[in-house]
């Protein structure tokens, strides 16, 4: 196996840690924040994570850093909106599990970045999004911000600072598209989940039309190692513009599926073998999905790149959520774009109407090819159903379910032909 | 049930002050809200429910039942003593969570969506439940049954029915 770089899941990977506040400290953690809180004005801890060149973990890679700056940056005063920054916790893109092992086995690490966000934006209240379906890491996390609470890391005038800050963990209620920022924020008001045409964006108009900043877990993860370390430290990690390391979650037809932990821009091919130990079986690769259900599918022969968001992006797919799934030679991609096009039907939000229909629609077409009903012009209404989606949607959700299910015909037009009728 | 005879007790309604102290307007603590009215009614918005809510948290009830509608997770008919979810979703649909699903609702003798007769068992097709490396996944009420195989789901479900006689 190869060696995991050790950034994220250090503490983690320790025998016996036991992810309270306790166990964190004697680790060096609540460091990074100190020495915000008493050394640094919070434009240098924006400046700082600008210079990792730290890109959201989340799914997009955008520079996180930039995403600060975005904020308004003075106090606000009596009169005017406070500002919020929310993590995002929703992890729900079909393969995705790497914010669960940060949040049930170090909430800390992530905890601490968030405080560290909320002080360089001066929020003095952050939310934690945390799906509803996973009652765990809701007590988990909920107990670790009770945990701060009592040794007055949070609350009113922290280390004597003056400075305030609260932290309220919001359970969502079983709904993918909550994932999505804007919907995440409409959610968090109490809303239906439904995403925001932007502009404008969150750090002008966020929760309850105040600034914001929505940070994945992993992403926050990371800041405590930036301040203390340095953010040349972090840039040793990764490449040039995707820098630092990064936890990848491996599913399906392999041997050892889990989270690994990895420099960013390590090679595809070597993640399935020498972390995940192959495919299961000894059976041979016939597919992987690099980047969640949203990222179009690769051939066994493609995956021969780095895997980081620019190596993808221009390999045709994406590495979003850094979820890789697995097929073997016996997997029938029909069923794979089945359970594909279900999940992204059952998940569409509704408002906009080529993806609530196209994902309808798709769905009927693509069943036909499982009771071998298909043929040669229902192959290719398939992909033009799947195009008439991409970029006509309010949200980059129209995008994701109409590249994958064309990649899925593209790629593997033999499967499709195999359910043609006789 | 008639409008406005449905509340929670006092013990709640504190908990219920607590919850919207931590927001700036209280209708943004309807998510949790919601998820405290099922917790105190065996798991699901029985009627009337919807209407106290809103009333709490100073909406309307048309906007409270879209909410309801839009989430998975809030039931508005009771659900089993045991409630079972399975994920068939990538990468769980193809490494056993299919066969999960079809057993159970052979065992069971209901189809997803539905509660057995006697009130014990519902059954529920869910999407990723961020396990996805422990696959095929059973969740029954809070609990992760993981990497579950066809022989544990039918001494589960023995012995589950065995308790109730």
């Amino acid at each position: 196996m190869a060696e995991e770089k050790l950034l994220l899941l250090k503490n983690i990977r320790q025998q016996g840690y036991g992810g309270d506040y306790a166990s964190y400290k004697k680790t060096g953690g609540g460091a990074a924040f100190k020495k915000a809180l008493t050394g640094m004005t919070p434009a240098e801890v924006i400046e700082t994570v600008k210079e990792s060149g730290l890109r959201g973990r989340g799914g997009a890679g955008f520079p996180c850093g930039v995403k600060w700056s975005f904020m308004p940056k003075d106090l606000p005063g009596p009169d005017q909106k406070p500002h919020y920054l929310v993590c995002n916790a929703d992890e729900a893109e079909p393969g995705t599990l790497k914010d669960h092992v940060l949040m049930l086995g170090d909430p800390h690490m992530f905890i601490e970045g968030m405080m560290i966000g909320c002080y360089a934006m001066r929020s003095t209240h952050g939310y934690i999004y945390i799906r509803g379906e996973s009652p765990h890491a809701i007590r988990r996390v909920q107990a670790a911000i009770d945990e701060l609470y009592k040794a007055k890391l949070l609350g009113k005038n922290i280390l004597g600072s003056g400075v305030q800050l609260d932290l309220t963990v919001h359970p969502g209620a079983g709904a993918y598209i909550c994932g999505e920022e804007t919907a995440m924020l409409d959610s968090l008001e109490g809303k239906r989940g439904l995403p925001r045409s932007k502009p404008p964006f969150p750090a002008q108009s966020g929760f309850n039309a105040c600034p914001t900043t929505v940070n994945n877990v992993e992403t926050l993860a990371n800041i405590p190692f930036i301040l203390t370390e340095g953010p040349k430290a972090f840039a040793a990690f990764g490449s040039e513009n995707n820098t630092g390391t990064q936890a990848v979650s491996i599913s399906g037809h392999v041997e050892k599926p889990g989270v690994y932990e990895m420099d960013m821009g390590h090679n595809l091919k070597s993640i399935l073998e020498d972390f995940a130990g192959g495919v299961r079986g000894g059976k041979k690769l016939k597919a992987l999905i690099p980047g969640g259900a949203s990222a179009p599918v690769m051939r066994a022969d493609e995956i021969d790149v780095p895997y980081d968001f620019d190596s993808l992006m221009k390999a045709g797919t994406m590495r979003g959520s850094a979820a890789i799934m697995v097929f073997d030679e016996d997997t029938d991609m029909v069923e794979v774009a089945n359970r594909t096009i279900r999940f992204f039907n059952h998940e569409s939000c509704g408002q906009c109407t080529p993806c609530r229909e196209g994902t309808f629609w798709i769905k009927n077409m693509i069943r036909q090819f499982g009771d071998d009903a298909g043929d040669e012009a229902l192959l290719s209404l398939v992909h033009r159903a799947a195009g008439n989606i991409i970029g006509t949607t309010i949200c980059a959700f129209g995008d994701a379910v109409g590249g994958a299910l064309q990649g899925f015909v593209q790629k593997f037009p033999e499967d499709f032909r195999n359910h043609f009728q006789s | 049930m008639r409008l406005g005879t449905v509340r929670f007790s006092e013990a709640v309604l504190k908990e219920v002050e607590a919850l919207f102290a931590r927001y700036p307007v209280k209708v943004n603590a309807l998510l949790p809200l919601l998820h405290m009215a099922q917790r105190e009614n065996g798991g699901w918005l029985q009627p009337g429910w919807d209407s106290y809510i809103a009333e709490l948290c100073g909406t309307t009830l048309n906007h409270v039942r879209g909410v309801i509608t839009f989430y998975n997770m809030y039931r508005t008919s009771a659900p089993g003593k045991y409630h079972i979810m399975v994920c068939t979703c990538l990468p769980c649909g193809l490494c056993g969570g299919a066969e999960v699903m079809e057993h159970l609702e052979k065992r069971l003798g209901i189809h997803a969506g539905e509660t057995t007769g006697d009130g014990m068992f519902s059954l529920e097709e869910v999407q990723c439940l961020a396990a996805c490396d422990q696959a095929p996944l059973m969740v029954v009420n809070e609990d992760m049954q993981k990497r579950i195989t066809l022989e544990q789901i039918d001494r589960w479900v023995e012995d589950t029915r065995a308790k109730k006689a």
